[in-house]
């Protein structure tokens, strides 16, 4: 879309082509050199997100702890004492926690990114910046809401009196792929939810289903085998057992699963943002 | 040295239709059958090629869906050219009113750091120029509270001091002197000629011929997607005023129209005290509004109604036969005229449109309706606040009325 060199005897005057969108590897260069010049934006903008949430509510940044501990005690009650469910021998409500965290911070990503564009369609059509911004500070939120709700995990491991090994270093790159993935998906879902409203009706659902098709409120363990192939196709599935794994039972993750988990999070944001960026082009024409 | 380009630069949208012929009961189908491609091709902007030297101020005017607001969005980047180059030496801004992406619970203070850093600016740019902005927008302690508590004025004026301090090589102008009171227009009109001064290319989008002729040395005038005119100022708004003042689509336009409704709009003309056509009014003075109608197919209780809309689109205020007569309209031509004593509007530009719908059907259920004419309304009766109210006034004595 747009390129910048240097003149010769003008090094202040950048010069900036506009043409006709099309796909090659400089287009994707000078994409990311743009998003690198809008930092301060990422930055401001994410500050924003979270800063509105304290502001607008009573309850405020309370919010970060309620939503995964309210599902914690609502499943811990359903099969503890309702329907019983191996918890591998922890107490069933750091069992389904420990999996709950990284699961919210994908979900909640995922569906307040779905719709960023089409909310902020008044930024859209007004004015110019690199697009992906607006899911990628959602994700940004949604990971500070991470760290926060974290600290309810450390009390659980403290009262449970669960020791960390140092295995638990291994949650940075867990989370560092869970982030690759939900940008990827952020980015995917709100550039067809711009052409397609459907988008965002459809997202609360899936994410329900895919909560369920995820090994958070059972172990691993009790999936058949026999269905473990079709299973393990969903990258959460890797993501969540491992973060379980290093966290909860101080032992080394599933090293294959999570590179697989890894190579899919990757090559999955790189088509993201080809096809996020791709589609910026039109977007205004069409919000 | 030339620092903007068009170079034979189309822009087509696609206008997606419900398919027309092959009409199912299933909306479901419908919308699927859209999608594998019944849409039309509208090209907004053909082959347009024009260069701006640096320094120089070009402005840009044109009917409304002329190609003027295309123009704009592809300079911004906004969207992208179908076919053909843009090329742009230099860091290039909008002068744009950014108040509609304000968060109402946050500060003015935080806003401005939002909105700041959605029009490219960097944090520590922001930070030196925060009080001079807040100078600019004349809020003054109150750029700390929520700007929630804000005027809808202050409102305005906050997000458009952001703008004001971009600093660009090349400045785009678009209506920016509808923003805001008398005093706060004289400040960006003072700004804007800084920026020139100081050597910053201006490309200025408008309806507003005075501020184009004031601001501008070169006018391009568009019209339908093309170059219709481009030359000095002077020049060019002669010939968009010729065009304006032909503009009542005729016999032509109504061959072209597909569809036959039961009557359509001719024109609408404008006419002052003196009974001459015009499109200049001020604020105060009486205007009289002429709407040319023909009927092909009589309809009963009919009510013409005129429409003022403001250049972003909205409805200032409107006249309607609505609350007189009855009128029953029999086949042939017909022409409806609306007197106004004391124009109440306020500075500005208007699109005038007429509509013809049946008494008794919702606003938005026309039989036609159609954009005739545009009122510029200029500085006259002092205008304090949203539009003039008619009013008089004399001295009484201190003991109350004498006799």
């Amino acid at each position: 879309m747009s390129t910048s060199e240097t003149i010769g005897n003008e090094p202040a005057a950048r010069l900036s082509i506009i043409t006709a969108p099309s796909l090659s590897a400089a287009k994707l260069v000078r994409d990311l050199a743009k998003l690198g010049q809008y930092r301060d934006l990422l930055y401001t903008l994410s500050v924003h997100r979270i800063k509105v949430r304290y502001k607008q509510s009573v309850l405020g940044g309370l919010w970060a702890f309620i939503q995964p501990v309210s599902l914690m005690l609502m499943f811990t009650f359903i099969f503890s004492y309702v329907a019983r469910i191996p918890s591998e021998g922890v107490p069933y409500a750091i069992f389904v926690y420990t999996a709950l965290l990284p699961w919210n911070y994908f979900s909640s990503s995922v569906a307040n990114a779905t719709g960023s564009l089409v909310n902020h369609a008044q930024f859209v059509t007004k004015v110019y910046f690199p697009r992906e911004i607006l899911p990628a500070t959602y994700v940004i939120a949604a990971l500070f809401d991470f760290v926060v709700a974290s600290t309810i995990l450390a009390g659980l491991m403290m009262y449970y009196q669960v020791r960390l090994t140092i295995y638990a270093l291994y949650v940075v790159p867990i989370i560092l792929i869970l982030t690759c993935f939900a940008l990827a998906m952020s980015l995917f879902l709100s550039a067809t939810q711009v052409r397609f409203r459907d988008i965002g009706v459809a997202v609360p659902l899936l994410l329900q289903l895919w909560l369920f098709a995820t090994p958070i409120i059972y172990p691993l363990s009790s999936v058949p085998l026999r269905f473990r192939s079709i299973y393990n196709l969903n990258p959460m599935v890797a993501i969540i057992e491992s973060f379980r794994q290093v966290v909860l039972r101080g032992a080394e993750p599933d090293y294959w699963s999570l590179t697989m988990a890894a190579i899919v999070s990757v090559v999955f944001l790189f088509l993201s943002y080809v096809y996020f960026k791709h589609l910026e082009t039109t977007m205004a024409d069409i919000i | 040295m030339v620092n903007l380009t068009f170079d034979r630069v189309s822009k087509k949208y696609k206008i997606y239709t419900e398919p027309q012929e092959q009409k199912s009961r299933s909306s479901l189908v419908n919308k699927l059958r859209a999608l594998r491609g019944h849409s039309r091709e509208f090209w907004a902007l053909k082959d347009i090629s024009f260069t701006v030297e640096r320094g120089e101020a070009l402005g840009i005017i044109g009917l409304n869906g002329a190609g003027k607001s295309t123009i704009l969005k592809l300079l911004y980047n906004i969207t992208t050219p179908s076919k053909g180059e843009i090329r742009i030496r230099g860091k290039l801004s909008a002068l744009i009113e950014v108040s509609s992406g304000f968060h109402p619970e946050l500060t003015g203070r935080e806003n401005v750091y939002l909105n700041g850093s959605l029009l490219g600016m960097t944090r520590r740019e922001i930070r030196n120029k925060l009080d001079s902005i807040v100078e600019f927008s004349g809020v003054g302690a109150f750029i700390d509270s929520p700007v929630k508590r804000y005027s809808s004025g202050m409102y305005l004026r906050l997000g458009f001091a952001i703008a004001a301090h971009l600093d660009p090589d090349i400045l785009l102008l678009d209506e920016v002197l509808a923003v805001g009171d008398a005093a706060f227009q004289a400040k960006c009109i003072k700004r804007i000629a800084q920026l020139r001064n100081e050597g910053t290319t201006i490309v200025f989008v408008s309806h507003n011929l005075g501020a184009v002729e004031s601001l501008c040395d070169r006018t391009l005038l568009i019209k339908e997607g093309q170059i219709y005119k481009s030359g000095a100022t002077r020049d060019v708004i002669s010939a968009y005023e010729d065009l304006l003042l032909r503009l009542s689509p005729t016999a032509r336009a109504m061959a072209e129209s597909s569809a036959s409704p039961a009557a359509e709009i001719v024109s609408i003309n404008l006419f002052n005290s003196q009974g001459s056509r015009t499109t200049m009014f001020a604020t105060g003075e009486a205007m009289s509004i002429q709407v040319e109608l023909m009927v092909h197919r009589p309809i009963k209780d009919a009510v013409v109604e005129v429409y003022f809309n403001s250049v972003f689109g909205n409805l200032h205020t409107h006249f309607s036969t609505e609350t007189g007569n009855r009128i029953d309209l029999e086949p042939g031509p017909m022409l409806v005229e609306f007197s106004c004593p004391e124009i109440t509007l306020e500075v500005a530009a208007f699109d005038v449109e007429g509509s013809i719908r049946q008494r008794g059907t919702s606003i938005g259920d026309f039989i036609d309706r159609k954009h005739g004419a545009v009122l510029n309304v200029g500085r006259g009766k002092p205008v304090h606040g949203v539009f003039y109210t008619p009013h008089e006034w004399k001295v009484l004595n201190r003991d109350g009325p004498s006799c």
